[in-house]
């Protein structure tokens, strides 16, 4: 019977389910209605529409929050997504060291990410005792404002992230390298290109469409971020780190308003998947 | 033999040329600067867990009466890890952590690997739907449902539990991806002949698709591992304040805590970080190879 070995297979596939709508499914639809109603704790009491929305858009921190999640994304655009490319060529290039510098980038990417944040939060301590600031200091130079300087702190918490994930994405831009056969090069020698030419005209081109994807996600990752500047520096100086999913734990966590945590969090899924969809489209335009 | 190693652009011949040298030497120099940036902070924060407090905050005194910070610490005793470990009960954290990891990887494996053996193989009339949906799921922002699900784990009691965490990453649709796609190019033939044999779906999976997995598996479990021991925001949210705490929500916790001294928290991040590192060395060949192949297959 038909139905019968479907029911068969149905069953097989329950748990994961079952898991999928109590850890991801429910409570996404959960997030949009709590969204729209009042709540006392983790009891809902009445529907208010909109209202939740209108109040947060209109709290002093809430633009500041969007600008910076906007500037964390700029910055991660400049200091994050070409070095993995660079990096991943010169490795390819090395004739000496090659599995040795492949292991030390890929290091950064097995520390936790907790860890990761609370170590370079020593790192850039404004103390003497701060790790870069002893590097200066045994070179002369006198103590720095690292995360305390509202101007600096955006970009180098942007650094400690791109610290974590570089290597790892130069190790995947490396497997495309690796996947183009050295007699490409040798006829490009042929027709007369210089090494540079032949890193532009012929290696680079084979790593575009890995490199529209990891964008893509790079774009989503960052916009989602939340515990560098919880951890570095708790939004400040001055609110000037603080990101949109930040907002989102400060309303749910230390506030204990979800309905509002929740129209942000919704506001942020909205913009995201418009982003995906958008980038889904184009990139079905261009292979045509 | 040498010239074996010529892989990309840079042809041997090109050494040649000066400029091409030149540019090759500054290449050199640069990858031997980021490899010392990868590793620099890691090796910083393990030698600084040597220090005392003073010698950490102020450094060393030096023949002329003014303090030095240095890098390497004035001994390499263990006494200052062993305090911090006993003192902040590390082993009832270490254990806690154990725990969660061992539950979630076993979870990992067995729910994701089920739905993807459904979708993939048994195709049951609407297959297509659960597809579209854990493929959907994959675009939407996961820290979207935290506040909800922490709220149904609360009201279902499941707070202070492992329970939760466990579960929590059966529920994976990048794992099911990654599991789909091996599945796939399974040969039919074989499963065929078990169910001939009288299996059924249950025995078909756990007696030939789970043992023949095992490349995926192990780059399902060393993906589980990680992710099982670094996450903190939901072990912090269902543990948090209970004797269940593991070493991420303890280090989590140092986010505020101003009574906690720099080397207890220098100490704790080096706690968090030592099994992670051990893993890599003893794995290093599975992760940095297996680990990216499935990474852009799925």
């Amino acid at each position: 019977m038909r139905w019968q070995r479907d029911l068969a297979s149905w069953a097989v596939m329950l748990p994961g389910l079952v898991l999928f709508a109590f850890f991801i499914w429910q409570p996404l639809l959960e997030a949009i209605r709590l969204s729209l109603y009042e709540a006392n704790g983790t009891r809902v009491v009445r529907f208010v529409g909109l209202d939740n929305y209108r109040f947060v858009l209109t709290q002093p921190d809430f633009w500041p929050a969007v600008g910076n999640t906007f500037l964390y994304l700029l910055w991660s655009l400049i200091i994050g997504f070409l070095l993995p490319i660079v990096m991943a060529i010169f490795i390819h290039e090395s004739t000496r060291g090659k599995s040795l510098y492949r292991t030390a980038v890929y290091l950064p990417n097995i520390v936790p990410s907790l860890a990761t944040v609370f170590l370079w939060r020593y790192i850039f301590k404004s103390d003497a005792y701060g790790g870069m600031n002893m590097l200066l200091g045994m070179l002369g130079v006198a103590p720095q404002n690292w995360l305390n300087d509202a101007g600096r702190v955006i970009p180098l918490i942007v650094v400690t992230m791109t610290w974590k994930g570089a290597g790892a994405t130069s190790l995947l831009y490396l497997a495309g390298l690796q996947g183009i056969s050295p007699e490409l090069y040798e006829a490009a020698v042929i027709d007369g290109a210089n090494v540079r030419q032949r890193i532009f005209h012929v290696a680079l081109p084979q790593l575009y469409n890995l490199a529209r994807t990891l964008l893509i996600l790079q774009v989503i990752a960052v916009f989602q971020i939340l515990y560098e500047p919880l951890v570095m520096t708790n939004g400040g100086p001055n609110n000037a780190s603080v990101s949109l999913m930040q907002l989102v734990f400060r309303y749910a966590f230390e506030k204990f308003d979800y309905s509002r945590a929740s129209a942000i969090s919704v506001l942020i899924s909205i913009v995201l998947i418009t982003l995906t969809l958008v980038y889904n489209k184009v990139n079905r335009e261009q292979d045509m | 033999m040498k010239k074996k190693h010529f892989v990309g652009a840079v042809r041997p011949y090109d050494l040649h040329n000066p400029r091409v040298r030149v540019g090759y030497a500054l290449m050199t120099a640069i990858c031997v600067v980021i490899a010392l940036v990868a590793i620099m902070p890691v090796l910083w924060v393990l030698l600084s867990g040597f220090k005392e407090l003073k010698e950490f905050n102020r450094g060393v005194k030096g023949t002329d009466n003014r303090y030095y910070l240095q890098l390497l610490p004035a001994s390499f005793s263990l006494d200052g890890y062993l305090d911090t470990w006993n003192q902040m009960k590390y082993v009832r954290y270490y254990l806690n952590s154990l725990a969660v990891v061992a539950g979630s990887v076993v979870c990992a494996v067995l729910f994701n690997g089920l739905l993807a053996y459904g979708i993939s193989r048994l195709k049951p009339r609407g297959w297509k739907v659960v597809w579209a949906l854990i493929m959907g799921t994959l675009m939407v922002p996961a820290t979207t449902s935290i506040v909800p699900l922490f709220i149904n784990i609360t009201r279902l009691g499941l707070g202070g539990s492992f329970l939760p965490l466990w579960m929590s990453m059966g529920a994976s649709a990048f794992y099911v991806v990654l599991f789909k796609n091996f599945y796939d190019a399974m040969p039919g033939s074989l499963l065929e002949a078990a169910r001939l044999d009288g299996c059924d779906h249950w025995q078909l999976f756990f007696r030939i698709v789970l043992p023949l997995s095992m490349p995926i598996n192990i780059v399902i479990v060393i993906y589980a591992v990680n992710a099982a021991w670094s996450d903190f925001l939901l072990p912090y949210l269902v543990l948090g304040g209970t004797k269940l705490e593991t070493v991420m929500v303890r280090l989590f916790t140092y986010r505020t805590s101003d009574r906690v001294n720099n080397m207890d928290i220098i100490r704790a991040i080096v706690f968090s970080i030592i099994p992670p590192i051990v893993l890599f060395i003893a794995f290093q060949r599975q992760i940095t190879q297996n680990v990216i192949s499935a990474g852009i297959k799925g």
